[in-house]
């Protein structure tokens, strides 16, 4: 996914506080939007199947330049199904965003990722080559690695990752910023 | 939309349309494009049977406030048995395309369709089809085994005809799969609920099987109003 300013806040602002919130909490809540990376269609079903055969979903950020004006209201609760709500911890603060992932070792990295080594591992675009997929308004995708190299050219679309995090249970959650009447 | 719906109102003109489902809102269409005569033909009856309240009470309150009144809407959730008192020519549905479980949500919504029209009618099935993907194919080839195995042919296949710029797959394509009825069907026995967990554990995607029986409206008297809870009003003085 690409990052950047979130709800006014820059980013190494947001790396900060996210890195103190893992060391408080064991883990932090990265917000997010959009519906490419649906918490419980999307990312709950792809996480847990990695995990069930032991390996690990690493969440790998692109950053840049971005003007995110939406407004700092704090998230109070979180939900992994979208029915049951349950306090977030007081010491992790998602600011602007609808939906979470749940991440841990949050660190700078420097390596760039050839999207059509990648395809599409969950949902409706299931099989897509990754470098199809990631494109116009689409940044973010539950993408595995794929050996075959289909059509690579010297033009191959690449991004540079600039930002890691390893995806701990419950993975994505949705989150609101009060108790719904 | 309105090419969708012209396309329905033709093709059902005349006929007891039921829609299994109706989140795009294609019956209202329907219903109200006919009504104004922007169609001079079109279903004599149409029935929403959809899980959302919100949905059947906003047909209902059109379908008041026009006058449309060959336009009714029924909260039911369709792995429940289908109401056997209502018979129906013909059924609609563009059910969720079952990219996680080959299809079976589709065979769901496609089954009570059928036994809407006491398996003797027609049925227009809006269902993923696009040229580069591998699963848009499985589920068509699953439905159509499905829709011959219960004794209706493949009338005809409106190959990638419409598009719904899916936030997750903007290209992706979906046809309309018409089915019909073979003289003399045999009408299975009682409709009964779905509760294999099987056939319900990837319903909704990967992992999510069906959890929400209905979703309620929460009634409001000043229905159509900005809610309260959105806005707050600074007084001057």
């Amino acid at each position: 996914m690409k990052v950047g300013t979130h709800a006014q806040e820059p980013l190494d602002s947001i790396i900060a506080r996210k890195t103190k919130e893992i060391e408080q909490a064991g883990f932090a809540l990265w917000g997010y939007g959009g519906s490419t990376c649906h918490p419980q269609t999307m990312v709950q079903p792809f996480v847990r199947s990695y995990e069930q055969r032991g390996q690990v979903i690493y969440l790998c950020m692109q950053e840049m330049d971005s003007k995110h004006f939406a407004e700092q209201i704090r998230a109070a609760e979180f939900s992994i199904n979208g029915i049951d709500w349950e306090p977030i911890h007081p010491a992790i603060n998602v600011l602007g965003s609808r939906y979470a992932l749940a991440i841990r070792n949050l660190r700078k990295e420097a390596f760039v990722l050839p999207l059509a080594k990648t395809r599409v591992a969950v949902g409706n675009s299931i099989g897509a080559s990754g470098d199809r997929y990631i494109a116009g308004r689409v940044d973010k995708a539950c993408l595995e690695t794929i050996e075959e190299i289909s059509g690579t050219t010297e033009t191959e679309p690449r991004v540079s990752i600039g930002l890691m995090a390893e995806i701990v249970t419950p993975y994505a959650v949705y989150v609101r910023n009060e108790t719904a009447k | 939309m309105v090419l969708q719906s012209e396309l329905v109102a033709r093709w059902a003109d005349g006929k007891k349309l039921a829609f299994i489902g109706d989140g795009d809102a294609i019956s209202v269409c329907v219903a109200y494009l006919h009504k104004r005569e922007i169609f001079n033909y079109g279903p004599s009856e149409i029935v929403v049977f959809d899980f959302d309240e919100r949905i059947c009470g906003a047909v209902k309150r059109f379908a008041d406030r026009e006058r449309l009144t060959q336009l009714d809407a029924q909260l039911y959730n369709c792995l429940d048995p289908f109401p056997a008192s209502l018979i129906f020519d013909s059924f609609y549905t563009n059910p969720p395309w079952g990219a996680s479980n080959g299809g079976e949500s589709v065979k769901a919504f496609v089954q009570r369709g059928m036994e809407a029209t006491g398996y003797q009618g027609e049925g227009m099935i809006v269902i993923a089809d696009d040229s580069d993907l591998p699963w848009p194919k499985k589920v068509l080839a699953n439905v159509q085994q499905f829709a011959i195995s219960s004794g209706f042919f493949v009338q005809k296949m409106m190959s990638q005809l419409h598009q719904y710029h899916l936030d997750d797959n903007p290209d992706l394509r979906s046809c309309n799969l018409l089915i019909k009825a073979l003289p003399g069907n045999t009408v299975p026995p009682d409709s009964l609920p779905i509760t294999d967990p099987q056939r319900l554990a990837h319903f909704y995607g990967r992992d999510n099987p069906p959890k929400v029986k209905y979703v309620r409206e929460q009634k409001r008297l000043d229905y159509g109003k900005a809610s309260d809870d959105e806005y707050s009003l600074e007084l001057f003085g």
